[in-house]
């Protein structure tokens, strides 16, 4: 036990400051974002109640919200910002590459592993600090959203259990993406490669998801595959806040998805060879 | 003395698709002797080390290290075992203590203060500097100050002594003999044949894979080289019993290797034709140019 106690210690010595400036940054995104809802609600929702508006209100549309949105649902809109995406997934991919390509390609691996540490007990507490790191950034974004919500007027503020729901979605939506990257990086010997097929998979998602939503392309055959292969249509927090019903399908899917690639990255790892990192 | 075998290994082999990393080890290591295992770069000593460790699972063959398997029971083999790789490779933003916590943490919190005190007194480092403003030889005197301080019943040594100057070479031989006294096995790869000589009491000879000599040190020491040349070249028949060995035989010299009581040799060198002879012992280079040198002889089908 002292021993999964120590690794788990360096693992959050090692990625404090990532993690540390990843959440303070999504607390500060949190609270911008009910900043930025409550400057210009009332216009937003005028140009939403109108036919017309700009690209930025038919994306708010394509998203879910309403003609007659709540606060929350628009605040919520300002989740799938690209910011917030981005710290997300460099959270997941760099801990998912880190836990086993980095350590053989360092050399760090023989270190801890040549120790009694079993393969199972070492991968287990890389995938705790990732999953505590995950729960970390959702908490951040959801704790600066309250925090906002206390200093900002709102037509409706939102209560903090509203927006937990978006919060665990986040959350859930960073598992697929450490699970995948995770995968590669046990089977690897360099962390360059695991990291661009993480990248790459997330990328690549996110693509087929916004490709997925132009209205052009709506009535394409193939439209309907292209959002299904996208794990970002399981991140919608503009539908969590206003029918509420999509959360545990959404966690589901992610969730399986995430954990069905730790199971195999665990199982992976057990049974492979270790090489010197020369 | 009668020691029972601590490491085992039969037919051990580890392919990397067509290439033979190890190929059919078959050994065994006595509790409480140092070990001597040598070989170029590529012949198979870090692979074998690794297998042993459960890094590396075997293609083919079996091992058991303290009577638990290589690859199956991994766990239990690194619970009676300290290993020092051969590159050595550590957490750069940490300090030396900080190293040496986790190192120690991580085999529930036992020989901190045994280590502190080998880094400290014995290699004189600085614990409290980052990692990463060591040089190479100072990490690897870290390194050995945990590998020494862990309470454990075999050391595997990866070339212990490549980064080292030659003062803290001798400290590590001394820590060996230190160890061998305490009764831990020892394992140690090199490629210094003068330190592994001083420190061995068995040497096993490695080339591309494959065990190819196996020697107790108790009887290379005991070991005399005969060079005799007859007068006219005459043919004489050795008697057995003098237990002299042919090795080589050039321009009418013979080379012959001794092994058995001095008295009766020198009897029968009174009473031969001899025109000429010279005595003198083999080191462990002789033994190991003889598989690696410029005009090396051996057989591929190994010890």
């Amino acid at each position: 036990m002292r021993g999964f106690l120590a690794l788990v210690a360096k693992q959050v010595h090692e990625s404090r400051w990532m993690l540390g400036m990843s959440a303070a940054a999504l607390f500060g995104l949190g609270w911008l974002f009910v900043f930025v809802t409550s400057l210009n609600e009332l216009e937003i929702l005028k140009m939403l109640a109108s036919e017309e508006g700009d690209s930025r209100m038919r994306w708010m549309r394509s998203l879910g919200v309403a003609e007659s949105p709540s606060s929350v649902s628009i605040m919520m809109a300002f989740w799938n910002h690209p910011f917030i995406l981005l710290l997300l997934s460099m959270w997941a991919i760099g801990r998912g590459s880190a836990a086993v390509a980095a350590e053989v390609e360092r050399g760090t691996m023989d270190l801890v592993l040549s120790r009694p540490v079993s393969r199972t007990a070492y991968l287990a507490t890389h995938v705790g600090v990732a999953l505590f790191g995950l729960v970390m950034l959702g908490g951040a974004l959801m704790l600066g959203a309250a925090v906002g919500v206390h200093y900002n007027v709102l037509q409706q503020p939102p209560g903090i259990v509203s927006l937990f729901q978006p919060a665990v979605n986040l959350m859930a939506l960073g598992l697929p993406i450490y699970g995948y990257t995770l995968l590669a990086s046990a089977c690897d010997h360099v962390r360059w490669r695991p990291n661009s097929i993480g990248s790459a998979l997330t990328l690549g998602g996110f693509i087929a998801y916004v490709v997925s939503m132009i209205p052009v392309l709506e009535n394409k055959s193939w439209r309907p595959y292209l959002e299904k292969v996208s794990i970002f249509k399981a991140y919608n927090p503009v539908e969590l806040v206003t029918t509420g019903e999509s959360l545990s399908r959404n966690v589901g899917i992610l969730s399986g998805v995430g954990l069905g690639c730790i199971v195999v990255a665990f199982v992976i790892f057990a049974r492979r060879d270790l090489p010197t990192n020369s | 003395m009668d020691r029972s075998p601590v490491i085992v290994t039969d037919g051990l082999t580890k392919h990397y698709g067509r290439v033979a990393a190890l190929d059919g080890l078959s050994v065994q290591v006595r509790q409480g002797e140092v070990f001597g295992l040598l070989g170029p770069n590529g012949s198979g000593k870090t692979t074998a080390i690794r297998l042993l460790l459960g890094m590396l699972r075997p293609t083919a063959g079996w091992g058991k290290v303290g009577g638990h398997d290589i690859w199956s029971e991994s766990l239990e083999v690194r619970r009676g075992v300290s290993y020092l790789p051969g590159e050595i490779r550590m957490y750069q933003s940490m300090t030396g203590i900080q190293m040496l916590r986790l190192l120690c943490d991580l085999r529930d919190g036992v020989g901190l203060d045994r280590a502190v005190g080998i880094a400290e007194r014995v290699m004189g480092l600085d614990l409290r500097r980052k990692i990463r403003t060591f040089s190479t030889g100072m990490k690897q005197k870290l390194a050995l100050s945990q590998a020494f301080a862990d309470p454990v019943d075999m050391l595997i040594l990866d070339e212990p002594t490549s980064a080292l100057d030659p003062s803290a070479r001798g400290l590590v031989l001394d820590l060996v003999r230190d160890a061998r006294s305490f009764g831990q096995t020892v394992i140690f790869s090199g490629h210094v044949l003068s330190e592994v000589e001083q420190v061995a009491d068995r040497v096993a000879i490695m080339r591309k894979g494959r065990l190819m000599h196996l020697e107790e040190m108790s009887e290379r020491r005991r070991l005399r080289m005969l060079l005799l040349r007859f007068q006219d070249d005459a043919r004489v028949a050795i008697p057995r019993e003098l237990e002299l060995t042919a090795r080589d035989s050039t321009n009418g010299a013979l080379l012959f290797e001794h092994r058995g009581a001095l008295q009766p040799l020198l009897a029968w060198l009174a009473s031969a034709p001899v025109a000429d002879v010279a005595i003198g012992t083999e080191d462990l280079q002789s033994l190991y140019d003889r598989f690696h040198g410029a005009n090396a002889q051996f057989e591929e089908n190994g010890a």
